[in-house]
């Protein structure tokens, strides 16, 4: 029991309690009444005065019914209220978990509950709110307890601020909306490390004379922040965090745990496609299934291409492990893979079933659907543009291409003219380059690779002509072209000396000893890599780097966005960012959520680089622009499409079983029981409520006359 | 028990005696249950024997009576109580003693305009019947009002008196003399009594009429009233309000006629106890007129004359 006010009450009742008793004995002015014979009544006071007990007070019975009144109503000034702990002035912050396992159907505590973890987590995090203290009616007391509400998946998100309105943190609380992600606290720890005021030192200057405060930003200072976290438990990134030693009436960290320790959940760890190399119209899909049930289970994965099933294959898994020191339980996993003809760009979606009569044995549907948008068995067609160089034709004709043409410069240019090179992904220039249009123009917009020679156009290299032989001596081995090349063995019997200007845009990705060897040129539209000397004054043909160079060069500018992605490149897991490019002519870009609902614009990047989310719903997001298409796009109406699926994936945050203790960096946290919270109760309602009854019954009396 | 706000001040015989109430009383007759030797000779019939009396009549015994007027022979016949009733005496003197202190200037009904009623009702009785009908008011008076009224000084405790009145055509003197009593001050009972008995010629019925709320005492006045011989009534007037009080609160209780006061404040065990305190008061009084010789009667100012005339005073004797 503590008291808000009792200052205000004592003081009230210094002041209240004597007036009332000299109002009580001024106002006994008794009514002046005549009668026929003073006899009887003389006789019958003194008969009572004799015989009653405790006369005096039952003279006073209504002054002691008021006294009683007004003594309830200062104990309800004084505003008294039960709590557990005597603090009072505590800054909590709430962390409320909302990633995908909170969506498990176990916050009853059952397996078959109704209830979602988070709808528990939720009920006991009001429960907390409830139970603070709250600031006095009176005055802006140091007494309440303030409280933030951070909602966290793997990012987080501060729902409200520190606040002692309670209904403020209820609404804060129940506004929380559940996501698809896994789970991280770092994010939500770190953002509410960051409320907290820098420490304050006096900066004295080294000469102990300083009196200026200085704030030292990273040291946090302030009030101790107790933290409450409702979660299952599973949290990734618990060891950034550091609870503060407890105090003597609550722990600076506390874990409300809700959802049961023994759930049961099969669901989808992994989910991938592969195009076949050699064929690429055939498609596999790589299916990871997870088991937490100890019993062996046998789930159906069924596989539906463009909303219709194609195929539905039973998994086979074996009971999940439980270590019997620790008891920590391995999941069982298993797979199946999906083998499928499918040329077209589609969306595969992989959903696993438990099975009629399994209730309870999943517990998490989110985690047993998963999307995949497959673009289109679509491969880089090379033209040649030679004038007889056997090396790169036979080098690229051995390269899985899916068209290959060779043309002569005047083919070329006469493709050029009619305007028709847009067909081909990249072009290979052999020891020749592209003419310069009326325009002064030298790549039309597209991907181009030059061997032997060099662009010295506005922009371009200073070509200084023909340099001695020499050795390549450096390049860039993090570059996707030359990442797994070693270019020592390359011995140039004759070079070229080139020189990049300043202010260019060209970028040297191999030099030799007299200078850059192969340099990219990339602009909005244009991507081109040139290798300044000829391949055939040197020993790299008959090296193996030169066909893997070749191999690297049709990956790397033939699929480039706008004509071709990779297979698995169109997925992303909730709780994090959707990003990708889009065309540079892109305009009015949206994103379609899950939901059906659409997002408000979102500005591309002059690169065509778009960023949004984080995303928080498992599910295929769809982004919707005007303006030229990719390959792999779906053009409807004047809109341009790009479709991508959001998934779970996630091992950790599929294995449901609720976390009976958590490891911070520090120390161990165990879950605090659930009838833990201690509600805080205010009593002077009930007080206010006592002193109205009873000033009723004084009515009454008074009225009636039955003075006991 | 309060002060009569508006008390009914009687102006005429009308207000004081009813011809419905003369309808009802006319045919009786005062009785006693003592012998008196009349002065002069009345109308009724007459069979004296020397010193002896004439039987009159029998009538049942009720609660009260003086034991020693039972029929013995009668009881020893009959196991049961029968009063004696002697024939009266051609000229049975009738004297009624009102209270006309301020006391009885209280009530609702007010219990001096009930008592006014009374004595004018049995002061007919006995001039319809030839007998000698005297009235005395009993009242402190200051000496200046009394002497104006009566010519003399020094009669402070008698507030006004009249005398000798035989027959019916006094009656509206009778009438005159009680419309003109105010009730006011306070009273010596004993004092007035000493002053009645002393003045007070030849033997008969009196009827005494007083809330009997005296602070000196009632029982010297009464005393001195029997030892003269009378056959004396005592009749208890209270008001319905002195029997159940309706007051409630805090109140500072104020003598109508000495002015002392009593802070009280109402409680059910006030009332209770006042109640008690009430029933015993009265009881001693019915008590020591029982050892007396003295009929008591206790009645509310709420009862109607007729009954009161009719039913109780002839159970108790004093009409037939």
């Amino acid at each position: 029991m503590t008291w808000a006010t009792p200052m205000l009450a004592a003081l009230v009742a210094a002041i209240a309690i004597p007036s009332l008793v000299i109002l009580y004995f001024l106002k006994l002015r008794r009514v002046p009444r005549e009668v026929s014979s003073t006899l009887l009544w003389k006789k019958s006071i003194q008969d009572l005065q004799a015989n009653a007990p405790f006369q005096k007070l039952r003279r006073n019975l209504l002054l002691f019914l008021q006294l009683i009144i007004l003594g309830l109503i200062l104990l309800a000034l004084a505003q008294p209220r039960s709590t557990a702990s005597s603090a009072a002035g505590r800054k909590l912050v709430l962390l409320i978990d909302r990633s995908a396992s909170m969506r498990a159907v176990d916050g009853d505590g059952s397996s078959a509950g109704e209830r979602t973890r988070l709808e528990a987590a939720k009920e006991r995090a009001i429960g907390l709110v409830e139970g603070l203290a709250s600031p006095s009616l009176f005055e802006e007391s140091e007494d309440a307890d303030e409280a933030m509400v951070i909602a966290f998946d793997r990012s987080a998100e501060i729902v409200s601020q520190f606040t002692s309105d309670k209904q403020g943190l209820i609404n804060a609380i129940n506004g929380i909306e559940q996501t698809d992600g896994p789970s991280s606290i770092e994010e939500a720890y770190r953002l509410a490390q960051s409320q907290r005021p820098n420490r304050v030192v006096i900066d004295s200057g080294g000469d102990g004379t300083g009196t200026d405060p200085v704030e030292l930003e990273g040291i946090k200072g302030g009030d101790a922040y107790f933290f409450h976290l409702f979660s299952d438990g599973k949290v990734g990134e618990l060891d950034v965090v550091r609870a503060d030693e407890d105090t003597a009436d609550a722990p600076s960290f506390e874990y409300h745990a809700v959802g049961e320790a023994g759930a049961v959940n099969v669901g989808l760890t992994a989910l991938r496609a592969e195009r076949d190399y050699e064929d690429p119209t055939k498609l596999s899909v790589f299916v990871g299934v997870q088991s937490t049930d100890v019993n062996p289970r046998s789930v159906d994965a069924e596989l539906r291409v463009g909303g219709r099933v194609v195929s539905v294959r039973a998994v086979n898994l074996d009971g999940a492990v439980v270590e019997s020191q620790t008891g920590e339980k391995e999941a069982s996993t298993g797979g199946v893979v999906f083998e499928l003809v499918e040329p077209n760009g589609v969306m595969v979606e992989v959903r696993l079933s438990t099975g009629f009569g399994d209730a309870g044995m999943d517990v998490l549907e989110t985690d047993n659907v998963g999307t995949l948008i497959v673009p289109p068995a679509k491969q880089a067609s090379v033209a040649l543009v030679t004038t007889g160089s056997l090396f790169l034709r036979e080098a690229l004709s051995g390269l899985s291409i899916s068209d290959l043409q060779i043309m002569s410069p005047a083919q070329y240019e006469e493709m050029r003219d009619a305007g028709e090179t847009g067909a081909i992904d990249l072009f290979v220039f052999d020891g020749t380059m592209p003419k310069a249009s009326e325009g002064g123009v030298v790549f039309d917009p597209g991907r181009y690779l030059v061997i032997g020679d060099v662009y010295t156009g506005p922009g371009g290299v200073v070509d200084q002509g023909e340099g001695p032989g020499t050795q390549i001596i450096n390049w860039r081995r993090g570059h996707p072209l030359l990442r797994d090349l070693t270019l020592d063995a390359v011995v140039l019997g004759k070079s070229r000396t080139i020189e990049i200007p300043d202010g260019s845009e060209l970028v040297s990705l191999a030099e030799t000893t007299e200078g850059p060897a192969i340099v990219e040129m990339s602009t909005g539209d244009v991507r081109a890599v040139m290798v300044a000397f000829d391949p055939a004054f040197s020993n790299w043909p008959f090296d193996v780097s030169f066909v893997v160079f070749l191999a690297s060069a049709v990956d790397y500018l033939g699929t480039q966005v706008g004509t071709d992605v990779d297979v698995n490149a169109r997925q992303i897991t909730p709780g994090f960012v959707l990003a990708d490019r889009v065309p540079s002519d892109a305009e009015n870009i949206r994103v379609r959520l899950p939901d059906g609902t659409m997002s408000g614009e979102v500005i591309a990047a002059p690169d065509g680089r778009i960023v949004y989310g984080p995303i928080h719903q498992r599910g295929v997001y769809r982004v919707e622009w005007i303006g030229s298409a990719g390959a792999s796009d779906l053009v409807e109406d004047g809109k341009v499409m790009r479709f991508y699926g959001a998934n779970l994936l996630d091992g950790p945050e599929s294995d449901l079983g609720s976390a009976a203790s958590l490891g911070l960096s520090n120390r161990v946290v165990s879950a605090s029981s659930q009838g833990e919270i201690t509600r805080l109760k205010e009593w002077w309602p009930w007080l206010l409520l006592g002193a109205i009854g009873v000033m009723m019954l004084e009515w009454w009396i008074y009225n009636k006359k039955v003075y006991l | 028990m309060l002060r009569s706000e508006n008390p009914t001040r009687p102006a005429t015989i009308e207000e004081l005696l009813s011809s419905e109430l003369i309808g009802k009383i006319s045919h009786l007759d005062v009785s006693s249950r003592k012998i008196f030797a009349g002065k002069l000779k009345g109308e009724r019939r007459s069979k004296k024997r020397g010193e002896s009396v004439e039987f009159a009549d029998h009538r049942p015994y009720a609660m009260g009576d003086d034991l020693r007027h039972i029929d013995w022979n009668i009881y020893a016949r009959l196991d049961r109580f029968f009063m004696k009733l002697f024939m009266e005496e051609e000229d049975l003197s009738l004297h009624i003693v009102i209270d006309a202190s301020a006391s009885a200037d209280c009530g609702e009904p007010n219990k001096f305009y009930y008592m006014q009623q009374v004595a004018m009702s049995l002061g007919y009785i006995g001039l319809l019947n030839l007998n000698r009908v005297a009235v005395t008011a009993v009242g402190m008076r200051d000496e200046l009002v009394m002497a104006s009224l009566k010519g003399e000084s020094g009669e402070q405790s008698i507030a006004g008196n009249i005398r000798d009145l035989r027959g019916r055509r006094r009656t509206h003197d009778l009438a005159r003399f009680l419309c003109s009593i105010t009730p006011e001050g306070g009273t010596d009972f004993g004092q007035a009594c000493k002053r009645i008995a002393m003045s007070r010629r030849g033997k008969g019925v009196m009827i005494v009429l007083s809330d009997f709320f005296m602070k000196e005492g009632y029982e010297t006045g009464l005393r001195l009233l029997v030892g003269r011989g009378y056959d004396v009534f005592a009749i208890q007037v209270l008001s319905p309000q002195e029997v159940d009080p309706d007051i409630s609160g805090d109140l500072q209780l104020r003598d109508v006629e000495d002015g002392d006061m009593a802070e009280v404040t109402i409680s059910a065990p006030l009332l209770k106890k006042y109640k008690e305190n009430l029933s015993a008061y009265c009881q001693e009084l019915r008590d020591f007129c029982a050892r007396r010789e003295i009929t008591g009667l206790t009645i509310q100012s709420d009862t109607p004359i007729d009954t009161l005339l009719v039913d109780y005073l002839r159970k108790r004797g004093l009409l037939r």
